[in-house]
């Protein structure tokens, strides 16, 4: 199957519509991106002040998965598209969905990081969240290039970075289990880190299921809920 | 179609509070074209249309839907007072053209069909070259130039999208042309004498999806220069096309307002019920 | 296995009788369609036989009349009489029955039941009294076909059969015996070019001056009406005296000449010996042409043939309508037809349109298409009594009281002529064109109509540029209808201007051209002149099936030529089918 091409409709408002949803998915994504990224610096860095600037920017997050969900409504109902119009929009539909979920993340580990950073600052770690958070920010990353670029193979290769990043979160898991039972003081504070672990790691699977939107938009399969390989298989197709 | 720069994130400073879509606005802010105030019409001792009150907005595409007999036509038919010529007809109330009544004694029906122009149902071309038929209307206008007609004809051609399918075939009969160009044709005829108002009866009801889509891309191009009326019981069409929506029931009114308000979210039961397919 | 249907049928006793096969059989022919589709192709096929055999009987009846059949020379023994010498052609042959021949005072056999009574043509009615006599075939003895037979068409008392024996020329033979026939060609050529040159003075030179002296005298007359006396206005009786001196002295000019022109044609005669032996001179001026038939080979016979049926249409009638040619009828009833479609057509349509496009639709106008449809199926004869009594009398003469006043009491328009004839057709045909034209009218639709008043186009302008253009070809199709009526009719002109013979046709070079009130000849009423009014029915009776083929023939042009025009408007306003 071709690529769609979304801008050669009879309808030059229908392009319009639908070239401007995209855009503006990826300027949402952009958006989040840099959340994540912030939101990791604050909490790596101990910058209190960051982390209260990135959970006060989640609404311009909240704000544009309003906006965009009401533009694909509207032109459910006026365009009725069909095929891969009807898929791209029900990808995006379920893609903003994903990147307002990563920016509550961001949001999570933003309010975490204004937390310890009141706190005293333990050495533990903080390299890895940082090498965890560069790794899935890629991640997201690559998801939206595969979605700007509808290519379903990059999309297959954002669900193989996941495994990657679940090895990552693991290690970085038993690495704070040591600090804790190392030092039973600092067990709230490594608690908190690991929340925020936690939520690079769910971070990692939105970024998953955004590139799962993308085989879906341009390959029109489901690829949800099934392994790897037989992911690999439908792409190929 | 540009793919995302690797390692650039996208929109770095975006202004959420500017993220709010341009609508159009409420139809009594805009500026009127044609306003109907209190409009009954009878056939006979039948009423086809109940108290219609309603402003057509300026260079704007306005739908008129409802099931069949629900009067759409009829009131679209008033406008460039067709309705004259059928026996029984008979009219109360006011139709406003920029503020004046088409129904005045002194106001010409020919005069004022030239500023509201009207396209049909059925293609209708005249069984004449496709020249004679854009310039038809010129003619009646006393246009004898050759050269102006020359032009108006290429300029009319070119306003309805057919230039390029008919310029080297003038002087064919308009009824060698397929039926979605004989309706552009028809649109062309109408635009060449240049009126302020375009009414559209059903235009797409007899032409295939592509051949419609195109009408309705040159109904989105012409609503820069024409206020435009249609009248279709194809509710998807209507969604495409028009930017306020008149929805009509039994001769009533039901509801107008912003077609995207119409059909999303829709203030009437009966409106609800009718674009959603539960009418019955 | 379980037996078929049909076999259990057939083993059902009741069922097999043979009587219930059949008739299930006849009920499935019946409902299977076959005898409908042999009943409706039998009727088109008896309808194309007829016509073909009606076309085929004029034609076989008609044409053999131009052929030049040889002249046979016999001993006539009827036992009663002398035997007698004939030289006749032999026209035609039918079987008696010998108790009609005897009571008819024929001294036949009564012991052969029929004979072949022939009907030949002796010609030479002068001597005879008449062309044609029947004769027994059996007493016509000794036949032989001579081949110096020489036949003359001479201007009056028909053909004359004979043996040339001299020429003469001034009364002095130039040539006897053998060659005289050589001889006497190019003294016939001679004084046929001069006939013809007499003709062109008498017709149209001094045709032309009569014409004028008429209006002159109208002139005259016209003056005298005004009460302007010779007295009082001097100079107008003055002008008047000297164009009848002008005209007068070109007539005597052309009297001159006419006079030498018939001292020369006259000069010449040839001598024929009938077969009764007595030799009679006859004067060259009185013959049209001679020819010797049993001389002639096929080639010579068809050439003759040709010339000869070029004559019949192109030529003036001869001989009480039974000789010559039928040109002026050809043109009359051309001429008729082109007028009243002139007439019928604006007025036809005129109506129509009112009918159709402007009157409220109601009980009026609905009792005015009945009257009209009506219209359509009243006798012609009762047009032809209106034409006559309206036309003619009150129209006519109330145009003569106001236009030709100085004609009176002789009557112009008073009095029946080609106008009023294409004016009781037009009357006649109307509703075919008024019906024809309103159905055009509604066939148009609805929808062309409103695009055209959607740009602005008034009714009116909607009718001419739209409506009109497009009814056309229905408009054409009453035309057609109209002129296959018209062209047919006789009964109704008989009233109002159709005369046997007419001095000159309604078009020629004097001014102003057409003279609509001059009377005219017809086809069909030519044929009824000639078959049932002439002197001399069996020579004329070829004659009237060759003008009935001719009828045909013109009306077929005309609807021809009409289709032809509405087939192009067809093409041209094609956007009915949709």
């Amino acid at each position: 199957m071709d690529k769609p091409l979304i801008s050669h409709h009879i309808s030059r408002q229908f392009n319009v519509e639908l070239e401007d949803v995209r855009q503006r998915v990826l300027a949402m994504g952009g958006l989040v991106e840099q959340q994540i990224a912030d939101a990791t610096r604050a909490l790596v860095e101990s910058d209190g002040a960051l982390g209260q600037e990135v959970s006060r920017a989640d609404h311009k997050v909240n704000g544009l998965e309003v906006y965009i969900d009401e533009e694909c409504s509207r032109i459910l109902a006026r365009r009725q598209p069909t095929a891969s119009d009807l898929r791209l929009v029900v990808a995006v539909i379920k893609t903003i969905t994903d990147l307002e979920r990563i920016g509550d993340e961001a949001d999570r580990i933003a309010r975490m990081a204004t937390d310890l950073a009141a706190q005293e600052r333990i050495g533990a770690s903080y390299v890895e969240i940082g090498h965890l958070s560069k790794h899935v920010q890629q991640m997201v990353h690559s998801a939206l290039d595969a979605f700007a670029r509808m290519d379903p193979e990059a999309a297959l290769a954002v669900a193989r970075e996941d495994a990657a990043v679940d090895r990552e979160y693991e290690a970085l898991l038993r690495q704070c289990m040591t600090y804790m039972m190392e030092d039973p003081r600092t067990i709230r504070h490594v608690m908190d880190l690991i929340w925020s672990v936690r939520a690079l790691e769910r971070i990692g699977d939105h970024a998953r299921n955004i590139a799962e939107y993308v085989i879906y938009f341009v390959k029109g399969k489901d690829v949800r809920h099934i392994s790897l390989e037989e992911m690999e298989k439908e792409v190929k197709q | 179609m540009t793919g995302v720069q690797p390692n650039v994130p996208l929109a770095r400073t975006l202004d959420v509070s500017r993220m709010t879509r341009e609508r159009d606005k409420p139809v009594r802010e805009e500026p009127i074209a044609l306003s109907v105030e209190n409009l009954n019409l009878y056939y006979g001792e039948k009423q086809a249309l109940r108290n219609i009150s309603l402003t057509i907005p300026q260079k704007k595409v306005t739908a008129f839907i409802g099931p069949s007999g629900c009067g759409k036509s009829t009131l679209l038919r008033c406008f460039n007072r067709m309705n004259d010529l059928i026996d029984g007809c008979r009219t109360e109330g006011a139709i406003k053209l920029y503020g004046r009544d088409i129904f005045d004694a002194e106001v010409d029906a020919a005069q004022l069909r030239r500023r509201i122009g009207m396209v049909f149902q059925k293609a209708n071309p005249f069984p004449k070259s496709i020249y004679e038929n854009v310039a038809y209307g010129l003619r009646l206008a006393g246009v004898n130039k050759k050269r102006l007609l020359d032009e108006t004809v290429e300029w009319a051609l070119k306003g309805a999208a057919l230039w390029d399918e008919v310029k080297d075939r003038l002087e064919d009969s308009a009824l060698g042309l397929s039926g979605g160009q004989q309706q552009r044709l028809v649109i062309a005829r109408a635009i060449a004498i240049q009126p302020e108002v375009i009414l559209l009866d059903e235009p797409c009801s007899a032409l295939d999806p592509i051949a419609t889509l195109k009408i309705e891309e040159l109904m989105n191009e012409l609503k820069a220069n024409y206020t435009i009326v249609i009248v279709t019981h194809n509710m998807q069409q209507a969604a495409r096309v028009s930017d306020y929506t008149a929805f009509m029931y039994l001769g009533d009114m039901v509801e107008y307002g912003d077609t995207d308000q119409v059909f999303t979210k829709p203030a009437k039961k009966q409106t609800e019920d009718y674009i959603t397919g539960r009418y019955g | 296995m379980e037996p078929a249907p049909q076999a259990q049928e057939l083993a059902d006793p009741a069922r097999r009788s043979l009587a219930a096969q059949d008739l299930r059989s006849v009920r499935a022919y019946v409902q299977s369609g076959t005898p409908w589709v042999w009943l409706t192709g039998a009727a088109i096929a008896t309808s194309v036989i007829i016509v073909a055999a009606l076309l085929g009987l004029i034609a076989a009846r008609g044409m053999p009349y131009f052929w030049p059949a040889d002249v046979v020379v016999a001993e006539y023994r009827d036992p009663a009489h002398e035997p007698v010498r004939v030289m006749a052609e032999i026209v035609d042959s039918e079987a008696v029955s010998s108790a009609r021949l005897k009571s008819a005072g024929l001294a036949v056999d009564e012991k052969q039941a029929l004979y072949d009574r022939l009907l030949i043509k002796v010609g030479n009615r002068d001597q005879y009294g008449a062309d044609f006599r029947h004769v027994l075939a059996d007493w016509l003895v000794e036949r032989a076909t001579p081949v110096d037979v020489l036949v003359l068409e001479r201007t009056e008392w028909g053909n004359f059969y004979g043996v040339p024996v001299a020429v003469k020329q001034a009364g002095a033979a130039v040539a006897s015996g053998e060659g005289v026939y050589e001889a006497w060609l190019p003294l016939q050529e001679r004084a046929n070019e001069l006939r013809e040159r007499i003709r062109d003075i008498e017709k149209g030179a001094i045709g032309a001056i009569n014409y004028r002296l008429e209006q002159m005298r109208l002139d005259q007359r016209r003056l005298e009406l005004d009460g302007r006396t010779a007295a009082g206005d001097p100079a107008a009786y003055a002008e008047l005296a000297q164009r009848k001196q002008g005209l007068d002295a070109e007539y005597a000019v052309l009297q001159q000449e006419l006079a030498t022109l018939y001292e020369d044609i006259r000069r010449d005669s040839l001598v024929m010996k009938a077969v009764t032996g007595e030799e009679n001179e006859i004067a060259l001026d009185k013959i049209v042409r001679g020819y010797q038939p049993n001389a002639m080979n096929g080639l010579e016979k068809s050439a003759f043939y040709a010339v000869k049926l070029w004559e019949f249409v192109s030529d003036e009638p001869r001989e009480a309508n039974t000789e010559g040619g039928i040109f002026p009828a050809i043109f009359g009833t051309v001429l008729m037809v082109l007028i009243m479609s002139v007439i019928v057509t604006p007025f036809g349509v005129v109506a129509a349109v009112y009918l159709r496009e402007y009157a409220r639709q109601g009980t009026m106008t609905r009792i005015i298409r009945i009257a009209v449809n009506n219209l359509a199926g009243v006798p012609s004869i009762v047009f032809g009594m209106f034409g006559l009594g309206f036309f003619v009398y009150i129209l006519g003469g109330s145009i003569d009281r106001l236009f030709y006043p100085e004609a009176l009491p002789a009557p112009t328009f008073g009095t029946p002529g080609i106008m009023w004839a294409s004016l009781t057709l037009a009357l006649l045909t109307l509703p075919v064109v008024i019906v024809a034209t309103e159905e055009g009218l509604a066939r148009i639709p609805r929808s062309l109509r409103e695009a055209s008043l959607a740009l602005g186009a008034t009714k009116a302008e909607t009718l001419w540029r739209i409506v009109l253009p497009m009814a056309s070809p229905a408009m054409m199709t009453g035309l057609i209808l109209a002129v296959a009526r018209a062209a047919g009719e006789v009964a109704p002109l008989m009233l109002v201007g159709v005369v046997k013979l007419a001095p000159s046709l309604p078009l020629d070079a004097n001014i102003p051209f057409l003279h609509l009130e001059r009377k005219f000849m017809h086809l069909g009423f030519h044929i009824y002149d000639v078959g049932f009014q002439s002197p001399n029915v069996e020579a004329a009776r070829p004659l009237v099936y060759a003008t009935a083929l001719l009828l045909v023939g013109v009306i077929v042009v005309l609807n021809l030529a009409a289709i032809r025009i509405r087939n192009r408007l067809r093409e041209r306003y094609k956007a009915l089918e949709h």
